[in-house]
């Protein structure tokens, strides 16, 4: 590396920062991966041992190239690399149970490919784990060292708080709990997460000894000096990967049988007025060809497929943590490698935390998206949430430039349903309002009649 | 000054050899988690071990049947 003149146009990533074996960050456009000399030894064995090309061609790693350009800080810099950008940034507390527990599969997976090849995980980060492709993979190249045999795992603490702790608490307790991760940005304490799991997973020889009898020792040995003689062997540490392994594949949640179970049927469309529908997002999507695609309030998905499968970049985002599980689900089984499900209350939506809150950013924030998905949507946000339609529109003329969106009228049953059980106070609801309020800040190019329903499809564009 | 100058420098020296070849941990491993793995080190890895034999011993015996009942199996 000879060139050292660091530009005003180096952005670095406000994420990274607190690993001194390099940073990220932003040029032009394009993400860096800057190595420096404190890491060389490690980054060299990752590359020779081969663990590198291993992890890759599993898809657990994701794929970077070695760039001759100039690095954010020159006097600390080893080397730059250029990971492969991974399309959207999602966090632990915007996923479902089954997509943390695959990302818990995939980092003790990974843990125990470095082992066979002499390197170890220095951390182990929920947040160092996106789904790339439909799958999640490691995305920090800069996590392992070599292991030194008899020490033992120094992410152990991380793995129980970011994955352990809480995938036990989201299917022993209340699948909801998972949005304590969103407070506690390095994982949830674990004695918290012990006095909040019931009593019989004491009983349970993994959760006791990961998550109880851990937080005992934490009590315990809270401002005791780490002990100078070593003695885990590897053994050891592959049978505690193992045991790890063992108590993450044990625990199961799903949706069906329980109070997120039946939502799913309850539409009022006759199946032609669904096709219909569908045909109309198909055919609105053809016209305006979005690469990337948000759909808010995407259910199980059934539309975020419609724009997946004409080959946008999709995200689906919900508010119910079941609706995403079965929607992630599906994705699984189908081998789906566009289409993104993630959880979202669209009304307190994921803020920026962490370090000058910029450290995880907010929803809005992350990415900018060529058209927006808003399908049955509009009932919940204006009458059951008590938003009015003009904030409604200038919240989302923000997000995208296109905007698909559906008017329930209130004869509707959805929103009879809403109004049952309140006052009708919202005499604003009404078509001509709708068009009249979002016509200030998008252009109407078409708006479609849904069959055999009330209902109306729009399709807008922001207004320059 | 001569003494003040070589203790500085085998100072840095020191400080670089260290840090240029010590792990590149970063992240507080906590004294109770890295004390829990050292006290149980020897039960896991006994258990992994029986486990893994047990395996074995499991596999050699389906391998077997399979093989009796004529299946295709590996």
């Amino acid at each position: 590396m000879t060139q050292v003149r660091t530009s005003s146009a180096h952005h670095p990533v406000e994420a990274s920062f607190r690993d001194p074996s390099g940073y990220l960050f932003s040029l032009d456009g394009d993400l860096y991966r800057q190595v420096n000399s404190i890491y060389q030894e490690h980054y060299t064995r990752l590359m020779d041992s081969g663990l590198y090309q291993t992890l890759v061609d599993s898809e657990l790693l994701v794929p970077h190239q070695e760039v001759e350009i100039a690095p954010l800080d020159p006097i600390s810099a080893w080397r730059v690399i250029k990971p492969e950008r991974v399309e959207f940034i999602s966090y632990p507390y915007e996923w479902s149970f089954s997509q943390l527990k695959d990302a818990a599969l995939s980092t003790l997976e990974i843990q125990k490919l470095a082992l066979a090849r002499g390197m170890t995980l220095k951390d182990s980060s929920a947040y160092n784990i996106q789904f790339h492709r439909g799958k999640p993979v490691l995305i920090d190249t800069l996590s392992f060292e070599v292991y030194s045999e008899g020490e033992p795992w120094v992410a152990y603490r991380q793995f129980c708080q970011h994955f352990l702790a809480p995938l036990s608490l989201m299917a022993l307790r209340d699948v909801r709990l998972a949005q304590l991760l969103r407070i506690y940005i390095d994982g949830i304490p674990l004695d918290l997460a012990s006095q909040l799991l019931p009593g019989k997973t004491r009983l349970d020889i993994a959760l006791q000894m990961h998550i109880h009898l851990h937080a005992a020792s934490q009590k315990r040995f809270a401002s005791s000096a780490l002990p100078k003689e070593r003695q885990m062997s590897k053994t050891a540490m592959l049978g505690w990967i193992d045991s790890l392994e063992s108590a993450v594949n044990k625990l199961h949640w799903s949706p069906a049988g329980t109070a997120w179970g039946e939502y799913y049927t309850e539409t009022n469309y006759t199946p032609a007025g669904l096709e219909h529908k569908k045909a109309l997002v198909g055919d609105f999507l053809r016209q305006i060809q979005p690469k990337r695609v948000w759909d808010l309030g995407a259910n199980t998905g059934l539309f975020s497929r419609v724009a997946s499968q004409l080959g946008a970049s999709t995200v689906a985002f919900d508010i119910d943590p079941g609706a995403v599980e079965l929607n992630y689900q599906e994705c699984r089984k189908n081998g789906e490698t566009n289409l993104l499900p993630l959880l979202l209350d669209l009304t307190n939506p994921s803020p920026g935390i962490g370090w000058g809150n910029r450290e995880r950013l907010a929803f809005g924030e992350r990415a900018s998206v060529d058209a927006i998905l808003a399908l049955a949507l509009i009932h919940h946000l204006a009458i059951a949430n008590n938003v009015p339609l003009g904030r409604v529109s200038s919240y989302l003329c923000e997000l995208g430039r296109w905007l698909i969106i559906e008017f329930i009228p209130k004869e509707d049953s959805q929103v009879q349903r809403l109004l049952a059980s309140r006052q009708d106070i919202f005499s604003e609801y009404t078509q001509a309002h709708f068009e009249e309020i979002f016509a200030a800040n998008y252009t109407i190019h078409r708006a479609e009649a849904i069959q055999d329903s009330l209902r109306t499809l729009y399709l807008m564009e922001v207004r320059h | 000054m001569t003494i003040s100058v070589i203790t500085t420098l085998s100072t840095l020296a020191l400080f670089i050899s260290t840090h240029g070849k010590a792990n590149a941990a970063y992240l507080d491993p906590g004294s109770g988690s890295f004390i829990l793995q050292l006290l149980l080190a020897a039960l896991v890895g006994g258990a992994f071990i029986i486990k893994t034999y047990w395996k074995k011993i499991i596999g050699f015996f389906r391998k077997d049947s399979s093989r009796e009942k004529g299946g295709d199996e590996e």
